[in-house]
């Protein structure tokens, strides 16, 4: 008999760990031509915000070394315009037992309270509804009110209360184990981590940045082994679960995020540079966790030995 | 209202079967994708992979010049402009690509046409090439201006002038080939010449603004082929954005074609 691969991300019941990050999956609907996105235990679609937001300016992202640079500046059609556009889409999903997490994006807590209202009021599809705290491109709000205990503690004292849904928080890659505590005390039911980290690519011979904006957020690769030290020091500091986010190539990259105290994982940027990945990474992670010889994927969470 | 509709972009493997440089930094590789060579369509595009570049991952939206479905090949034409298109020139005869496509939406030639303006600088010319052809297939004569830097970056004369019927007018920045200046000259001169019903452009925005402008200004329908960095190229990362006047929209799944009337230039 095969190994149960179910887990229970803050109350989402997932068939399997595998997740996406917010920001390299769209909606999911753009993934169907490319495999069954119902495969996955769960997807997270793009951070929307009370009313549509345009964006930054072009550039708005650069190839980096073992990854890419990105300043989209959360983009999004809005909560009603994610509902029109793609609800009955998302619902369905649902019926082919895959959880919508729903990302939510705000410049301040009245916005941040307002999207999850409107989230509450047309989005019964969601399963979920992740705070994004912690977008490095955007002026306010995202990392400006995430990178201290106090402010992302604020933000969420003021969201909890307006949803009885689970409630995940989408992490910055900074003081990671004050912010989870934190997040933790004010009721937050699963922390994603980590957001992409703030960097900088810079064209020499123009002397420009390469994109739009000075900095922007890393990801790919380049980022997982940060990546897994912070869910690990997260796992360490609190007992709500983890999505653990950052760099996934492959079954052993979610295995190494398991280990390390993590209960789901998500893909980011491999969706985008092959778009096919998640059965394969699946498979990947079946066969890593029939090689380790358990019953329940749920065993191997936190067994790391050292 | 019912879902989306994904892009059409599908994966395969491409043998590689000529990879080579054509002029100063600008190559042409052909690739044996027979399912992709059926479906592409004037002005679509399609992302390449290459392995072995850590500065690459992404993969590299390319445009495709021609098609030739009996052999089931594609030919597309990259300028050597960074890391990933210099280990791409490294790709040999006989290595198989992974290939993303068709993505996007082409010209639109579905208006009867009696003559059409086409106009192109730089690696602009590939799609401007593949219009060439489905014009020349059509029987509409069509006058191209294709623009480069210089004499060595200069490329596609030679196929241009083979199929189109009409004038193939070459420019360049330094006047080492053709007229000296930008192809915005003798492509505003040939506007005010002749009558047309169409005027496409692909190279840069500057050369694309000026003369979509004039051709907006006298009535005549023009379309733009629009180049941004993209991460995907089939609308789920949101780097692709083009300003219009209708709102953000995304050069992978909206375009890379536009009807210039919508564009807002910077």
């Amino acid at each position: 008999m095969s190994a149960s691969l179910a887990v229970n991300l803050g109350g989402i019941q997932m068939k399997n760990p595998l997740n996406t990050a917010s920001g390299t999956f769209g909606f999911g609907w753009q993934f169907e031509g490319f495999y069954d996105v119902s495969c996955l235990g769960a997807i997270t679609t793009k951070g929307c915000a009370k009313e549509a937001w345009p964006g930054n300016d072009q550039p708005r992202m650069a190839d980096v070394y073992g990854g890419m640079i990105n300043s989209v500046g959360l983009q999004n059609p809005g909560v009603r315009g994610l509902v029109e556009q793609c609800g009955s889409y998302l619902a369905e999903l649902r019926e082919r037992d895959c959880q919508v997490i729903c990302q939510v994006a705000g410049h301040s807590i009245d916005d941040y309270v307002a999207a999850v209202e409107l989230f509450e009021e047309l989005a019964p599809f969601a399963s979920g509804l992740e705070i994004n705290i912690s977008c490095p491109n955007i002026a306010c709000g995202g990392i400006a009110m995430g990178s201290t205990p106090e402010g992302a503690a604020e933000v969420i004292r003021a969201v909890r209360p307006r949803t009885k849904r689970p409630l995940l928080v989408k992490m910055a890659p900074a003081r990671v184990p004050e912010i989870a505590k934190a997040l933790e005390a004010e009721g937050a039911d699963a922390l994603t981590l980590i957001n992409s980290i703030p960097g900088m690519a810079i064209d020499v011979r123009t002397r420009r940045s390469k994109l739009s904006k000075p900095t922007g957020g890393l990801s790919g690769p380049l980022c997982h082994a940060i990546a897994v030290r912070m869910v690990w020091e997260a796992s360490q500091a609190v007992s709500i679960p983890i999505c653990g986010v950052g760099g996934v190539t492959s079954g052993e990259d979610v295995a190494e995020f398991i280990l390390a105290g993590a209960t789901a994982v998500s893909i980011g940027s491999q969706n985008l540079f092959e778009p096919d990945c998640a059965p394969r990474i699946l498979a990947e992670l079946e066969a890593w966790v029939a090689e380790q010889g358990v019953r329940d994927i749920n065993d191997l969470r936190g067994a790391l030995e050292c | 209202m019912g879902a989306p509709t994904p892009s059409a972009g599908r994966l395969a493997n491409a043998l590689v079967r000529e990879n080579e440089l054509v002029s100063g930094e600008i190559y042409r590789i052909l690739l044996e994708a027979p399912e992709l060579a059926q479906a592409l369509h004037e002005g679509q595009f399609v992302n390449v992979s290459v392995g072995g570049e850590a500065k690459q991952l992404t993969r590299i939206p390319l445009s495709f010049t021609q098609v030739d479905e009996q052999e089931g090949t594609v030919e597309l034409v990259y300028a050597l402009i960074g890391p990933g298109t210099r280990q791409l020139s490294r790709v040999e005869k006989g290595e198989t690509l992974s290939v993303l496509g068709p993505l996007g939406n082409g010209w639109n030639l579905s208006a009867p046409l009696h003559r059409v303006l086409l106009v192109s600088g730089g690696t602009g010319t590939a799609p401007i090439i593949a219009a060439a052809m489905a014009l020349a297939k059509m029987g509409v004569d069509a006058d191209v201006v294709v623009g480069a830097r210089s004499s060595d970056l200069l490329w596609g004369i030679d196929a241009l002038e083979a199929k189109v019927q009409g004038e193939v007018i070459a420019a360049t920045d330094d006047g080492s080939a053709g007229e000296k200046g930008f192809a915005s000259e003798p492509a505003l001169a040939l506007l005010a010449k002749h009558d047309y019903d169409l005027v496409l452009v692909c190279g840069p925005e500057p050369l694309m603004k000026v003369v979509s402008a004039k051709a907006i200004s006298l009535g005549i329908a023009c379309q733009v082929s629009l180049e941004r960095t993209m991460a995907c190229g089939f609308g789920a990362c949101s780097t692709c954005a083009v300003k219009t006047v209708h709102a953000m929209k995304g050069a992978c799944m909206d375009g890379p074609v536009f009807d210039a009337s919508e564009v807002i230039f910077p």
